[in-house]
């Protein structure tokens, strides 16, 4: 079903819709609320999704290959109480922003173990994951947030490089690497071929267990980066930490079309998916929806697009075959 | 055939079914030598009490995942707290309180053959369907609610919901028993529970021989749903208000149960007896917990492991046949 290769940074239909989406809602959010356009609120809107591009950019991965990972909002968790714990402990900043991604691959490594080399489906797997890094978090922060942290880690993520916060630059760097692996490595090729069929990947050849290995990997490490700028940005780390994270991740890399079948994807959607979400949580906010509400709208859009998708999938089908028929008509005609 | 020659081949058959007696005899011993105390029928009653709303659930979860074709339902816990939700607010908008389960079952139901039909027609991957429905009908219980309890459940339930028999709760023995019941009964002695097994085991063959299973599928996911209703109805009986938090974490604990209970997570193998034993054991492992004084932070901790454990050894027994 999926195409073989679709280049991972074009500008295909399907970011092109949801380019025009996210400037729609933008534009009804700020003839809705008079705090929307403001500088301010686009700021905090970008300022939001930093964890959930990092997130996204794993998981993007995760799905083209054909896996799935329902734990990575907790892995955050884990990795920012590491961070928050090296920071009260007085470690460098610059330590410390490195612990996270290197706790998070860690974590990546015992996923990757149970799922890739236990052979459990990445969805069952992750899941029992979850539950168990759940407790884990709880056990750590032993029933009371890390809150108060110092600031020295917040001046290093938010120090400004060439104008831009140094946050911007990390996550450009995170997605051109991922983006040179992707197009430029057989890896890329390889992910892909294991997301197309996994069965086909292994005849051919590839190390399919150590491809999925990796990516297991390069998600933690993501998940573990984004930990290093939540407790950045925030300077707290709560019980329920990322309890979202999760399925926002899925729907915004679903949203930006790879295929959740596997075998093909698009960063640039993903980036997309993540900004059409985030304004929408922010613009329903301003008019007045209650946060509460937010799993609500990220779930049925999920479904929404989805069955969008299906639905328009079938209608070009079925012009195809009237198409046919009458050319067929014509010919015996 | 000598005993030893019995187990062995007992134990090369079903690794998974080893090891739910295993841990039961742990479990059995533990309790035994720690707190002896525990044996009791209060005990019984409360471990029982637990056990209605994860065995519902996990009846339906099995079903869903027996019939193959990457069969989940994630949504159950959010469908649990919602059809519970629905049943008061529908009360509190005036419908008779006689009508109060049959809101709390059909809701559960339509919310399940939403997922039916958006799997079975859409062809959409479940575990993405149910995940997206399961924030969903979560959400949509928190929202609705805003997250405080909901008061006006009918006082004629409650006799019901906490009421026992000897030791054993009532809704356990009016609703679970006879619902596993006509599971294991359906299952085994009609076409329609082989056609489960034959769909599960291989769908495009069971499509060849004519069994519909679009339509089998639909009814199925929507009985999952029905079910996770009446757990929703168990939870206003028991606990007297309807709470938007009523299915937390049920379908990680389900999903375990089904597992453990030895149905295998492709499809087409397995049975609802099993089940029934991985739900009470589950039930048990939790509550001894309580008594030994463990955080029940720690719970969702040691079902995910069991998840795990179990899905391990059963790959493990099949790399060895």
């Amino acid at each position: 079903m999926a195409t073989s290769f679709t280049p991972a940074l074009k500008f295909s239909g399907r970011e092109l819709t949801l380019a025009c989406v996210c400037l729609v809602a933008i534009v009804i959010f700020s003839l809705a609320s008079p705090y929307f356009a403001t500088l301010d609120n686009l700021t905090t809107v970008l300022r939001n999704s930093t964890e959930l591009l990092l997130i996204g950019l794993g998981m993007t991965l995760l799905l083209a290959m054909g896996g799935v990972d329902v734990s990575v909002g907790v892995v955050m968790g884990l990795a920012a109480i590491v961070i928050g714990q090296l920071l009260n402990a007085g470690v460098s900043p610059g330590l410390t922003a490195l612990s996270g991604p290197l706790v998070g691959a860690v974590i990546g490594v015992i996923s990757a173990l149970v799922v890739v080399v236990g052979r459990i489906p990445a969805i069952v797997g992750t899941l029992g994951l979850y539950g168990v890094y759940r407790t884990a978090v709880f056990a750590l922060l032993g029933g009371q947030w890390l809150s108060g942290l110092p600031d020295s880690l917040t001046q290093l993520v938010s120090a400004p490089l060439l104008g831009l916060p140094i946050t911007v630059w990390v996550i450009a760097l995170a997605y051109g690497l991922v983006w040179l692996a992707l197009r430029r490595t057989p890896y890329g090729l390889h992910l892909l071929a294991i997301g197309n069929s996994e069965d086909k990947a292994r005849l051919s050849g590839i190390a399919v267990t150590r491809v999925r290995f990796a990516t297991f990997i390069i998600s933690g490490l993501l998940c573990g980066l984004a930990a290093t700028f939540y407790v950045g940005t925030y300077r707290n780390v709560e019980m329920t930490i990322g309890s979202q994270l999760a399925l926002e991740a899925i729907a915004a890399v679903v949203l930006g079309g790879t295929g959740i079948m596997g075998g093909h994807c698009s960063l640039l959607g993903t980036v997309l998916g993540v900004f059409l979400l985030r304004i929408l949580q922010n613009g329903l906010l301003l008019i007045g929806v209650p946060s509460l509400w937010q799993t609500v709208v990220t779930g049925g859009l999920l479904l929404l697009v989805l069955t969008a998708e299906v639905l328009s999938g079938r209608l070009r089908i079925h012009n195809m075959n009237l198409r046919k028929n009458r050319l067929k008509g014509e010919g015996t005609a | 055939m000598t005993l030893t020659a019995g187990a062995s081949r007992l134990y090369r058959k079903n690794l998974v079914l080893t090891l739910l007696c295993g841990l039961w005899v742990a479990l059995a011993l533990t309790l035994l030598i720690g707190q002896p105390s525990i044996l009791s029928g209060a005990t019984l009653t409360s471990i029982l009490q637990f056990a209605t709303l994860l065995a519902l659930v996990s009846l339906g979860q099995a079903l869903v995942v027996l019939a193959g074709g990457a069969g989940i339902d994630l949504s159950v816990g959010g469908n649990v707290s919602l059809s519970a939700i629905a049943g008061v607010m529908a009360l509190q908008a005036g419908v008779p309180a006689v009508l109060l389960p049959v809101v709390c079952l059909l809701c559960g139901f339509l919310l399940g053959a939403v997922n039916g039909l958006l799997i079975a027609k859409l062809k959409i991957y479940p575990l993405i369907v149910t995940l997206g429905t399961f924030y969903a009908y979560s959400g949509l219980a928190l929202s609705l609610t805003g997250g405080a309890a909901q008061s006006g459940v009918p006082a004629w339930v409650l006799p019901w919901g906490r009421g026992v028999l000897g030791d054993i709760p009532l809704p356990f023995l009016t609703l679970v028993i006879p619902a596993f019941l006509i599971a294991a009964l359906l299952l085994s002695f009609t076409s329609w529970g082989r056609w489960i097994y034959a769909m599960g085991f291989n769908e495009h063959s069971a499509r060849l021989v004519g069994i519909p299973v679009d339509r089998a599928r639909i009814l199925l996911y929507s009985l999952c749903g029905m079910l996770a209703g009446g757990a929703g109805f168990v939870s206003l009986s028991w606990l007297g208000s309807g709470r938007p938090n009523a299915g937390v974490n049920l379908e990680l604990e389900s999903l375990t149960a089904a597992l453990l209970g030895g149905v295998a997570i492709f499809g087409g193998k397995g049975g609802v007896a099993g089940v029934f034993a991985a739900v009470l054991l589950l039930v048990t492992l939790k509550t001894s917990m309580l008594q030994f004084g463990i955080n029940t932070v720690w719970q969702v901790g040691v079902v995910g492991l069991l998840l795990i454990a179990v899905l391990l050894a059963d790959r493990l027994s099949k790399t060895r046949s």
